[in-house]
């Protein structure tokens, strides 16, 4: 019996649950794999701000005031927590999923500032990361004889 | 019965505060009561160490910092991995010491963004026939030894208000005696008696705050802990205790230290700031506060004072004293009263630029004013020690009662201090200081040594390339082990400092070695491998098992990584 048609209703079915409940967009990143090889659609979260200079520089304060550089460093280049401006990302790279990093936390230490940050000062600090220099990746290291 | 008079002087000289008879085990962090982490084992001397060799290894399965040491009790070595914390028992009496068992307990990973400096953890105790340790996420648990069936699990701690536990707990009479880290989260520092039958708590004493919260109840100035705090900035003023503990049952004190001030800006905190940095004396059953002493007042330099109290008795001036040393991340090694906390002996076993030395009389530091920080002073260059202490709270030293010296693992670093303003929002990092590294002077970065407590001054030491963030254990047939940060496990000459022997543990050592006799009557000495502790953030790029967290090496040890890479590797040596 050919059962490809049976599974490919199935999927859509998923897939139309899924819409219906809405799954944000933030927590879908490219390393996810989705089942059936197909990502499911979804709403894009994207940042409202545009990355002027006031604005980047707003973000660097909050940064500091909401003691992210405590655990990401000065610069956000690395510390207890990993550097953030390496163009390295466990939970992927878009808009979305550093917002949902910042406002729902993360569950390897990254604590939930949605109760303390406004969505505003969020998209404000996400600016600022996404301004700083990004060296060129070094993934090998070699040492002198 | 007759047997009764020898077993009530045979507690009495294993509770005494000179190390006992050894009776082959190693029960509790230190070995002994008095933290000496002195083993009277004597088949492993001088004349034979280069014969040792690794007669088992086992990994932890675990990439984080191993700190601590593994306890031996009867014929079952118990080890306690960082996160997740993992407490494994080994059949000492079969072939390849297989495992009885495996505790497995719940952690909340959330604790992981709480935790400083890597998700360690220092080891456990052993006592009424449980294994006592904390879980990273403000829990203490009691395990039974025989079977690994958990007895008893008490929340400590809280990590929204940014404290984890990852010290060694302590057992003293009838009490579990526990403490917190978040130095780094202006969390309110306290030590907490529990029973060890139920885990209840029974005590809680903060370590500043009104005499009632501080439980000092007949104790000096009145409301000290208040009074030296601009406004009510003990509140969130730090003080945790990460470090070890020590009990001298004749006088019933425990002895331990407090850590740093927050935040390190100390402009937001006016005041000598009691009783941070302090070593506490606090009776065990009720937790009053006996007597405290201040080594580093009003700190600038985030220089904790949790580093062991070793309990020892000495001729100074001509006369026995009862006393503790403690090797102060600030660079002196202090000999205190251990009755009064009469300060005797202050010098520096590091190179000290912060002060000038220690006033006798007043106990207190004679400052370099230009070495005073602050967000005012803007960036202050040229520290020693570096905050990573002359020697770490986390390297405990070892004493032995044959040779009269103290063995410790120092560090040359210095470094500069930018302070800046900081905002405490619970569960954050409340810190508000940027403090790069750079080498002392020298040549190098480590010295491991032995220390004259009575004259206050280095015996003999063996310089080190890179700092040395081990413990140490020194035994009656004079050999003194220790480890390094590129992955070296030594032994020495106690007497002479002569090295006798090294091994390629593969990974380096930020553990404390232990000594004990197997069920085959041998001596052997274990020890754990595994990078981590501040080395987790300082050495760099060495761990590999997560593409999205690479790091650069460490700008002051840039070919550290060469030497090493994360993994916990439990090792024993034998003849």
């Amino acid at each position: 019996m050919d059962l490809r048609p049976l599974i490919l209703l199935a999927a859509v079915a998923a897939c139309e649950r899924s819409n219906a409940g809405g799954i944000p967009g933030s927590v879908r990143y490219p390393n996810h794999v989705a089942a059936g090889g197909n990502q499911p659609p979804a709403g894009e979260i994207k940042n409202p701000l545009t990355p002027d200079s006031t604005a980047v520089a707003d973000g660097g304060k909050i940064f500091s005031s909401m003691n992210c550089d405590g655990c990401h460093g000065g610069g956000a280049t690395g510390w207890v927590g990993p550097s953030l401006v390496d163009g390295r990302w466990r939970y992927g790279s878009t808009d979305g999923a550093l917002f949902q990093s910042i406002f729902y936390g993360r569950p390897r230490g990254m604590p939930a500032y949605g109760g303390v940050m406004s969505a505003g000062a969020i998209w404000k600090v996400i600016l600022y990361i996404r301004a700083q220099p990004v060296p060129a990746d070094v993934p090998t290291e070699r040492w002198k004889p | 019965m007759r047997i009764a008079p020898l077993a009530a002087i045979a507690l009495i000289v294993l509770q005494g505060p000179q190390p006992a008879r050894d009776d082959g085990q190693w029960t509790m962090p230190a070995r002994d009561y008095a933290a000496t982490r002195y083993s009277g084992l004597a088949q492993i001397t001088p004349a034979n160490a280069t014969r040792l060799h690794p007669v088992w290894s086992f990994s932890t399965g675990v990439l984080g910092g191993h700190e601590g040491q593994p306890l031996v009790v009867g014929g079952t070595m118990y080890v306690v991995t960082p996160f997740p914390n993992v407490l494994y028992a080994f059949d000492l009496t079969r072939e390849g010491y297989p495992l009885k068992w495996k505790y497995r307990p719940e952690v909340n990973p959330a604790s992981l963004g709480i935790a400083c400096c890597d998700a360690i953890n220092r080891g456990a105790v052993y006592a009424d026939g449980k294994i006592i340790y904390n879980l990273l996420d403000g829990h203490t648990v009691a395990v039974d030894a025989a079977t690994g069936a958990e007895v008893w699990k008490t929340q400590i701690a809280d990590i929204n208000q940014g404290e984890t536990t990852p010290m060694a707990p302590f057992v003293a009479g009838n009490r579990v005696i526990v403490g917190p880290s978040g130095g780094e989260f202006g969390i309110y520092g306290w030590v907490k008696g529990l029973d060890v039958a139920t885990g209840t708590i029974v005590w809680t004493a903060h370590n500043m705050g009104p005499d009632s919260l501080m439980l000092a109840r007949s104790f000096g100035t009145a409301n000290i802990g208040v009074s030296t705090w601009e406004g009510d900035s003990w509140r969130r003023g730090g003080a945790p205790v990460w470090g070890w503990i020590s009990y001298d049952p004749q006088l019933d004190l425990i002895y331990f230290g407090t850590g740093n001030p927050g935040p390190y800006n100390a402009e937001q905190r006016a005041g000598e700031n009691k009783w941070t940095n302090s070593v506490l004396a606090r009776r065990p059953g009720d937790g009053s506060l006996v007597w405290a002493y201040q080594f580093t007042p009003h700190d600038s330099w985030d220089y904790d004072a949790n580093a062991e109290m070793i309990l020892a008795d000495l001729v100074i001036g001509g006369r026995m004293r009862k006393v503790l040393v403690h090797f102060d991340k600030n660079g002196f090694a202090y000999t205190l009263d251990r009755l009064t906390g009469e300060l005797l002996v202050a010098e520096p076993f590091a190179n000290v630029t912060w002060a000038k030395r220690i006033n006798r009389s007043t106990g207190e530091p004679v400052l370099d004013s230009s070495k005073t920080t602050g967000a005012s002073k803007g960036n202050v260059k040229g520290i020693c020690p570096s905050l990573e202490g002359g020697k770490s709270p986390a390297s405990p030293a070892s004493y032995s009662p044959r040779t009269g010296w103290f063995y410790a693992a120092t560090n040359n670093l210095c470094m500069d201090f930018e302070a800046s303003r900081s905002t405490r929002i619970p569960g954050t990092p409340y810190i508000g200081a940027n403090t790069p590294y750079f080498p002392g002077p020298g040549g190098n970065m480590g010295e491991f040594l032995a220390w004259d407590a009575v004259r206050g001054r280095k015996v003999w030491g063996i310089k080190e390339k890179y700092p040395v963030w081990s413990g140490s254990v020194v035994t009656a047939g004079d050999v003194v082990f220790y480890g390094t940060l590129d992955g070296w496990f030594k032994a020495a000459n106690a007497r002479t400092g002569k090295p006798l022997w090294k091994f390629k543990v593969g990974s380096g050592v930020v553990a404390a070695p232990i000594s004990f006799r197997g069920p085959d009557g041998k001596q052997y000495v274990a020890v754990y491998a595994g990078i981590g502790g501040d080395w987790f953030l300082l050495s760099g790029d060495v761990r590999s098992d997560d593409p999205a967290d690479v790091r650069p090496p460490a700008d002051f040890a840039p070919d550290l990584a060469r030497h090493t890479s994360q993994g916990g590797i439990v090792w024993i040596f034998g003849l």
